[in-house]
C-alpha cells in the first residue's frame, strides 16, 4: 500500500525561499509591457501521458548568495532528470504568447487608393561542495534524510525526505531557510503524501565559473499521474498575492484547472488610439487583468493564450509578437515528443495555454490541478487599434466618415472606461480629434497598491529582451547541445515507461462491462 | 368556510400552472436546469454556442421521438429527452458538432437499447458523457467550470431539495455525499493534515452538487428499494474517492463511478424488490 500510495502521489510544486524576503521569483510581460505584476513568477510545464517537464524561471533580485529554494517533487529525482537552461525561453514564450495590440489605419473616403489594414508584429556537473549537509547526526533526529545531493549548473541541490513537519523545519530553519508562516502549515500534508524536498541554493564557485551573471532557470522532470502544481508551500502570507504564469505544452489542446475556473482574458476590443504610446499598453493589460480577476471573484485562472502550434498549422500565430517558437526552443523547454524539421521548424503535435494565476491563500485553498482538455480552439488577448484616415475630406463621404469617428471614439472610450476601469474624464479631448493623436503625455488612473514600474525602464527591458533573444537563439542553435539532448532522450524513455498499453478509460469501459454481466448473471440465478 | 374558498382558490384557473408544474417532478428539473445553463452563459461567460445548445436539444428530441414512434410508447417521454439534452449542455463539451450531435444520440439511444426488466440501466446523460469520450476522444467534462460561488451553490441546494422532495430520491444524494465527503473528509483533513478550507473548496464544487442532486438521482435509473439505493449510492461514492486518489480522474471521478456502478442496479432490483417509479403523481 505503501508503495502505491508513493508511486500515485506524484507532483510537483514550488516555493522560493529566500532569506533576505520571501521571493516567488519575478517575471516579465511582453511588447510594451514588462516587469509588470509585482510577486511574480513563471512556470513551464511539458506535459505528455504521464511525464512531465517542469521549468521554474528564476528572476530573483537579491544576492545570488541569499537565494533558496525549495520545489516539493513526487519522488527522488536522479542527476539526469535536472539541468539548467537558458533564461530566453521564457521571455521568447512570455512575448510570444503575450496579449498583442492590432492596428488598423482607415481609408480617406475622399481618396481613391486604399490601404489594407494590417497587423504590425511585433552544464556542467560537479562534484559536491555543500554546506548543508554537515549536520549528518543531526538530521537522523529530526527525521530528515538527505536522499541525493548533486551540483547542476549554478547550484547546490538536496533531495530531502522527512516524517514530520516540525522535524523538517527545524532544519530548514537551522540551514538558513525562512519558512512562511502560512507555508508552515502545509509541510505535512506534502510529506504525508510521501513527497520529496528538492531544495536548492546557488554554489558560488560554479557560479562564477558559469560566467553568467543572473541565475538561470531550473528544469526537472519526473512521471506522474497527476497534472498540478502545488502552490501552497509559496505562500507568503493570508492577505498578499502573488501572480504566476504558466505556460504549458500538451500534444492536443487546452489545459484548464479542475478545481478552479478558467475564464478568459477580455478580448477583441477596440480601443482609444492613444494606448499605443509608449508603456501604456502594459499599463492597460495590467489594468486589464486587474479588472477582470476582480469581477471574477478573484478566485479565477485568467486564460491569456491558446493555440494550436503544431508542425503542421502553417499559423503559429495571428498577429505574432514575435517570431514563431522554434524547435530550438521547444527543446529547451522540455517538449520531448516532437522532431526537428525544415528551417527550425518542427513536426509533431503541440498545443501551447498560458494560464495567468493570482491566488493568495484567502482564495486558492487548493493547490492547482490542471486538466488537458481536447479543446483545440485558439484564443488570444487581441486589442485593435483603428487609426483615423488622414488628409482633406471635402467630400460627402468625408463629412460622414467624420460624424462617425466621433461615435467611434466615444465607444472605444467607453469599452476602454469599461475594460479598465480607469477614470477617463481627463482625456475627452480626443473624441473631438478627427486625425491621428499627436503625442502626448497620458497618466493612467491606475489603482496606487497597483501601481507599476516606469514605463522607461519597460520599454528598455523590452527592447534588451529582443536583443538578448537573438543572442541566445543563436547560442540555442548553434551551440553545444549535448545536455540538451540527453536530458530530451532520458524524458522520451520516461515517456515510453510511463505510457500503458491499454488507454485508462477503456479500461473502465471494461469494468463498467464486467459489472453489467455481473448484475445479468445474478439476476438469472436468482430467478432459477 | 375559510377552507372551502381557499380550495375554490386552489381550484382556480390562476392556479392552473401551479398544478401543472406539481403534476410531473420533471417540470422542476426543466426550469432548473435551464436556468443553470442560463446563469452559466450569462453570469459565468461560458462558451456554449447557440447552434450547441440547438443541436443538442434537437437531437436528444429526435432520437426520443423516433424511439417512441417505433415502440408505441408514450409521448411525455419527450420530457425527459430534454431534461438529458439539457444536462449535456451543462456538462459535455466537445471540439467537433459531430461529437456533440453523437454524444445527444448515444444519451437517447441508450435508454431503449440497454433495457433490463422494463428499465433501463444507465443514467442517459452519464452514458452519453462516457462514451461520447471514450469513442471519440474529442469531448472533455470541465469540472472547473461553476466556480465556487456561494449564490450559486445555495440556489443549486435549494432547488435540488424542491425536486428531491418530489422525486424522494433524498436518500441517494445524502449517502452518496456523506460517503464521498466523508472519506475525502478523511483523507485530506485527518490524514494529510491540509486546513478545513481545503476540504469545504471540493463541497462548493457546482459540478460535484450537479451530479449529486441532479444526476445520480434520476428515479429512472436508480435501484427501486430505498436501502438498496442508499447503498449503491454509497459504493459510488466510495468509487469516486478511489477514482480521484488512485487513478487521478480529477475531472470526471464521479461520472466514471457512476457509470460503472449503475449496471449494480440490476442486480438491486432483484435482491430488494419495490415497485419502479412513475413520474405521475397518482
Amino acid at each position: 500500500m505503501k508503495l502505491n500510495i508513493k508511486h500515485l502521489l506524484l507532483l510537483t510544486g514550488l516555493l522560493y525561499w529566500s532569506l533576505p524576503v520571501n521571493a516567488f521569483c519575478g517575471f516579465y510581460v511582453a511588447k510594451a509591457d514588462a516587469k509588470l505584476f509585482n510577486e511574480s513568477s513563471q512556470v513551464i510545464m511539458a506535459r505528455d501521458g504521464n511525464h512531465t517537464v517542469i521549468t521554474m524561471s528564476n528572476d530573483f533580485s537579491g544576492a545570488v548568495k541569499d537565494f533558496a529554494m525549495v520545489v516539493p517533487v513526487p519522488e527522488v529525482l536522479q542527476e539526469s532528470d535536472i539541468r539548467v537552461v537558458q533564461q530566453h525561453i521564457f521571455d521568447k514564450f512570455d512575448a510570444y504568447t503575450a496579449p498583442r495590440m492590432v492596428e488598423y489605419w482607415d481609408h480617406n473616403p475622399c481618396q481613391v487608393v486604399l490601404t489594407d489594414g494590417f497587423a504590425r508584429p511585433n552544464t556542467t556537473t560537479r562534484s559536491m561542495d555543500f554546506s548543508m549537509v554537515d549536520t549528518v547526526e543531526e538530521e537522523k533526529d529530526l527525521g530528515v534524510t538527505v536522499e541525493a545531493t548533486y551540483t547542476v549548473g549554478e547550484y547546490d541541490i538536496l533531495i530531502l525526505s522527512a516524517k514530520e513537519s516540525s522535524g523538517l523545519k527545524t532544519w530548514l530553519l537551522g540551514n538558513g531557510y525562512k519558512i512562511p508562516k502560512d507555508a508552515e502549515e502545509v509541510l505535512d500534508p506534502y510529506i504525508r503524501d510521501q513527497m520529496k524536498f528538492f531544495v536548492v541554493k546557488v554554489n558560488l564557485e560554479a557560479q562564477k565559473q558559469s560566467g553568467y551573471s543572473s541565475l538561470r532557470p531550473l528544469q526537472i522532470q519526473f512521471n506522474s499521474d497527476r497534472f498540478m502544481l502545488p502552490i501552497r508551500l509559496g505562500m507568503a502570507n493570508a492577505k498578499s498575492t502573488q501572480d504566476l504564469i504558466v505556460y504549458t505544452f500538451t500534444r492536443n489542446g487546452r489545459v484548464e484547472t479542475a478545481n478552479y475556473r478558467t475564464t478568459k482574458l477580455p478580448t477583441d476590443r477596440d480601443i482609444p488610439e492613444f494606448i499605443m504610446q509608449k508603456g501604456l499598453f502594459g499599463d492597460f493589460y495590467k489594468a486589464v487583468y486587474d479588472k477582470a480577476w476582480k469581477q471574477e471573484g478573484r478566485n479565477s485562472v485568467m486564460l491569456e493564450y491558446a493555440w494550436n502550434v503544431s508542425g503542421t498549422n502553417p499559423v503559429k500565430c495571428d498577429p505574432c509578437n514575435t517570431p514563431a517558437v522554434t524547435f530550438a526552443e521547444l527543446r529547451e523547454a522540455g517538449v520531448w515528443w516532437i522532431q526537428p524539421g525544415m528551417a527550425g521548424g518542427y513536426t509533431g503535435q503541440l498545443f501551447v495555454t498560458r494560464l495567468h494565476v493570482r491566488y493568495g491563500r484567502e482564495k486558492f485553498p487548493q493547490d492547482l490541478v490542471f486538466l488537458n482538455t481536447p479543446n483545440s480552439e485558439n484564443f488570444q488577448g487581441r486589442y485593435v487599434i483603428r487609426h483615423p484616415a488622414t488628409g482633406t475630406m471635402d467630400c460627402a463621404e468625408g463629412k460622414k466618415y467624420q460624424r462617425n469617428l466621433a461615435m467611434r471614439k466615444k465607444r472605444e472610450m467607453d469599452e476602454l472606461a469599461s475594460l479598465t476601469g480607469w477614470n477617463l474624464n481627463q482625456y475627452q479631448w480626443y473624441i473631438g480629434q478627427t486625425e491621428t493623436t499627436p503625442p502626448r503625455k497620458i497618466e493612467p488612473q491606475i489603482e496606487p497598491d497597483r501601481l507599476l514600474a516606469p514605463t522607461k525602464e519597460v520599454i528598455g527591458a523590452v527592447e534588451d529582451t529582443v536583443e538578448q533573444a537573438e543572442t541566445v537563439a543563436v547560442v540555442l542553435e548553434e551551440g553545444d547541445t549535448t545536455e540538451r539532448d540527453a536530458f530530451i532522450e532520458k524524458a522520451q524513455a520516461e515517456a515510453q515507461k510511463a505510457s500503458t498499453p491499454l488507454n485508462s478509460n477503456w479500461m473502465l469501459v471494461l469494468v463498467a462491462g464486467v459489472m453489467f454481466a455481473a448484475g445479468l448473471w445474478f439476476r438469472r440465478r436468482q430467478r432459477t | 368556510m375559510l377552507l372551502s374558498s381557499s380550495n375554490s382558490l386552489a381550484l382556480s384557473p390562476w392556479f392552473a400552472p401551479v398544478r401543472f408544474l406539481q403534476r410531473d417532478a420533471r417540470h422542476f428539473q426543466i426550469i432548473y436546469l435551464s436556468l443553470f445553463l442560463l446563469y452559466g452563459i450569462l453570469e459565468l461567460g461560458w462558451d456554449t454556442q447557440l447552434q450547441r445548445i440547438g443541436l443538442t436539444v434537437g437531437t436528444c428530441l429526435a432520437v426520443q421521438g423516433i424511439f417512441i414512434a417505433a415502440t408505441g410508447r408514450k409521448w411525455h417521454g419527450l420530457k425527459s429527452a430534454l431534461i438529458s439534452s439539457l444536462g449535456l449542455c451543462l456538462l459535455f463539451k466537445a471540439n467537433l458538432m459531430t461529437t456533440v450531435a453523437l454524444g445527444a444520440g448515444l444519451t437517447i439511444a441508450s435508454k431503449f437499447l440497454i433495457r433490463v426488466d422494463g428499465k433501463h440501466i444507465f443514467n442517459p446523460v452519464n452514458f452519453g458523457i462516457v462514451v461520447g469520450m471514450v469513442v471519440t476522444g474529442d469531448a472533455w467534462v470541465s469540472p472547473g467550470q461553476w466556480g465556487s460561488s456561494a449564490t450559486l451553490l445555495y440556489f443549486m441546494g435549494a432547488a435540488a431539495l424542491l425536486v428531491l422532495l418530489k422525486v424522494g430520491r433524498i436518500d441517494t444524494s445524502a449517502a452518496f455525499l456523506l460517503t464521498f465527503c466523508g472519506l475525502e473528509f478523511v483523507r485530506t483533513v485527518l490524514y494529510l493534515g491540509w486546513p478545513v478550507d481545503h476540504f469545504f473548496h471540493l463541497l462548493t464544487n457546482g459540478t460535484l452538487l450537479l451530479f449529486t442532486f441532479f444526476m445520480i438521482t434520476d428515479p429512472m435509473t436508480t435501484p427501486n428499494h430505498p436501502r438498496a439505493r442508499i447503498i449503491w449510492a454509497a459504493l459510488i461514492g466510495g468509487l469516486t474517492f478511489a477514482l480521484a486518489h488512485l487513478f487521478h480522474l480529477q475531472s470526471s471521478a464521479p461520472i466514471w463511478a457512476l457509470f460503472i456502478i449503475s449496471p449494480l442496479t440490476i442486480a438491486f432490483d432483484k435482491l430488494l424488490v419495490r415497485q419502479k417509479y412513475e413520474w405521475f403523481s397518482k
